[in-house]
């Protein structure tokens, strides 16, 4: 019977300090924090903010072309595995609610659209893929195109 | 009937199915990429749930872990009695079936990383080859691309069972790089890949290899002294991975659990999907906590094989995305806390599962 209080003692001393320590340091940590930051890059609040605005025209062989009017953002084609919280990257290009690319550039070609109404939304992404986020949030714009 | 053969018959299949189960769905990604741009943007603003911000739902969530694991360990002396039944069949076993299925895992993983076949969501196929995990793109680090080349000479010669323990060797080696190159991110991955790697260096390559001929007498085994410590970090290593991996993406960022399971629909049996996450998290914690301290191994190792499993199913995902995880804790499940004494020598162990 000792043996077994023993045995038992050793390892619970030890996982009930683990998941007491975890349970007052999560909780410390997780107030204050929102946005999962494997998902997002969140700016620091001393920089000046991105923003975006977005035009789409065509052109005479039919294709769309998506402008995508960025204030305090670079585009690069770099991608890195961890970026800095800079406003550098480039924007994923949303097309009736699926990703159709990742916009390298302030211009991007999307081809022929099917005739009815489309929704284009770009979000600002750093190198690393994050979805960068602002003092107001995710850095998104949206429009919608109707063709005949 | 003896049950050796019947264990060697499931062996069989398992690894049959197991193959089947890794061709089923390879273009699926890691976690994080599965969710929808809609996901994405309502994430954005998701606030943290209460149960992950108060130290009072937290402390009892941990109370009630002491006690679940307390209980465990009280039976672990009743469990034990049943393992017995069966233990000599499963430790012959992990000493030849086991390592296989290890090194094929392992290489599966070497080799659809170096040629891209495992690609992090909306990369197509074949195109972006990483280091070891989806996450990891090699065209990220320009210098290091020649590492795809290197992962599938390792992948060949660990699927053909050849110099193995040189093998699990370069794999530590390949890991370290890993964590050289990619810098923090890879300490995620990085135990769950030395571990498989270590355990290979203490058996070798099991039945069906290459070794079995040219090294039947298993000449680059380490000391016997060495092996219960080397199976021991083994074991460490991965335990402290499924806390590391727990603390730092789910407990520390709870809503992208919840969304991750909102987006596959997971069955939450009445349950909030906040209340799901941290009994997954909590779950996660203790299970890698009673690995480090060597309690309930067997448990433990079945426990986890069964989650993951639950999860890739339920989210959709190729198993494969932890391959490496199935060959650790299938050989854990066999041999237990302790690596057993050499019961079949290298070159009969063919035999063995003949």
């Amino acid at each position: 019977m000792k043996r077994k209080i023993l045995s038992l003692i050793g390892p619970m001393v030890l996982i009930a300090g683990l998941l007491e320590a975890l349970a007052a340091g999560a909780a410390s940590f997780n107030t204050g924090n929102t946005a999962p930051r494997s998902v997002f890059l969140k700016l620091p609040a001393d920089i000046p903010q991105p923003s975006l605005a977005l035009s789409i025209l065509q052109d005479a062989s039919g294709n769309w072309v998506l402008h995508i009017d960025t204030k305090a953002f670079q585009f690069t084609d770099i991608c890195i595995s961890a970026s800095e919280a800079v406003p550098v990257g480039h924007a994923h290009v949303i097309l009736d609610g699926v990703k159709i690319g990742s916009a390298f550039s302030p211009i991007m070609h999307i081809g022929v659209l099917p005739p009815g109404q489309h929704r284009v939304s770009v979000v600002l992404r750093g190198q690393d893929h994050r979805a960068l986020i602002g003092q107001n949030g995710l850095i998104n714009a949206a429009l919608v195109v109707y063709v005949v | 009937m003896s049950l050796f053969p019947v264990l060697e018959r499931t062996s069989r299949v398992a690894l049959i199915a197991g193959g089947f189960c890794t061709l089923a769905n390879p273009t699926r990604a890691h976690e994080a990429w599965l969710l929808t741009p809609a996901e994405i943007n309502a994430l954005a603003a998701e606030p943290i749930p209460y149960i992950f911000t108060s130290y009072l739902v937290l402390g009892a969530a941990a109370l009630i872990g002491c006690t679940a694991t307390a209980a465990g360990l009280l039976a672990e002396e009743k469990l034990q009695s049943y393992e017995a039944i069966i233990a000599p069949k499963l430790e012959c076993l992990a000493q030849t079936i086991g390592p296989t299925f290890l090194r094929w895992t392992l290489s599966l993983m070497l080799v659809l990383a170096g040629t891209g076949g495992l690609p992090r969501h909306g990369t197509a196929l074949w195109v972006e080859p990483t280091l070891l995990v989806p996450d990891m793109q090699l065209s990220l680090v320009p210098d290091w691309t020649w590492l795809a080349q290197i992962q599938i000479a390792l992948a060949l010669f660990l699927a053909l069972g050849f110099f193995t323990r040189v093998i699990g060797l370069a794999v530590i080696v390949l890991v370290a790089v890993g964590l050289g190159v990619f810098d923090a991110q890879f300490i995620a991955y990085a135990p769950h890949f030395v571990a498989p790697a270590l355990i290979l260096v203490l058996t070798g390559a099991g039945a069906w290899s290459l070794d079995q001929w040219f090294d039947p007498d298993g000449r680059l085994a380490p000391p016997v002294v060495t092996h219960q410590p080397i199976w021991r970090s083994a074991q460490i290593l991965v335990g402290a991975g499924f806390v590391y991996l727990a603390v730092v993406y789910k407990l520390t960022q709870p809503t992208l659990l919840i969304a991750i399971l909102q987006h596959g629909n997971l069955p939450t049996f009445g349950l909030p999907y906040p209340v799901i996450a941290l009994i997954m998290t909590g779950v996660e914690i203790i299970c890698g906590a009673l690995l480090v301290v060597g309690r309930l191994v067997r448990p433990v190792s079945v426990v986890i094989i069964g989650a993951i499993t639950f999860l890739a199913v339920t989210l959709g995902e190729t198993p494969l995305f932890h391959a490496n995880l199935y060959g650790s804790m299938l050989i854990f499940a066999m041999a237990g806390l302790r690596w057993p004494a050499q019961t079949t020598s290298p070159s009969n162990s063919q035999e063995a599962v003949a």
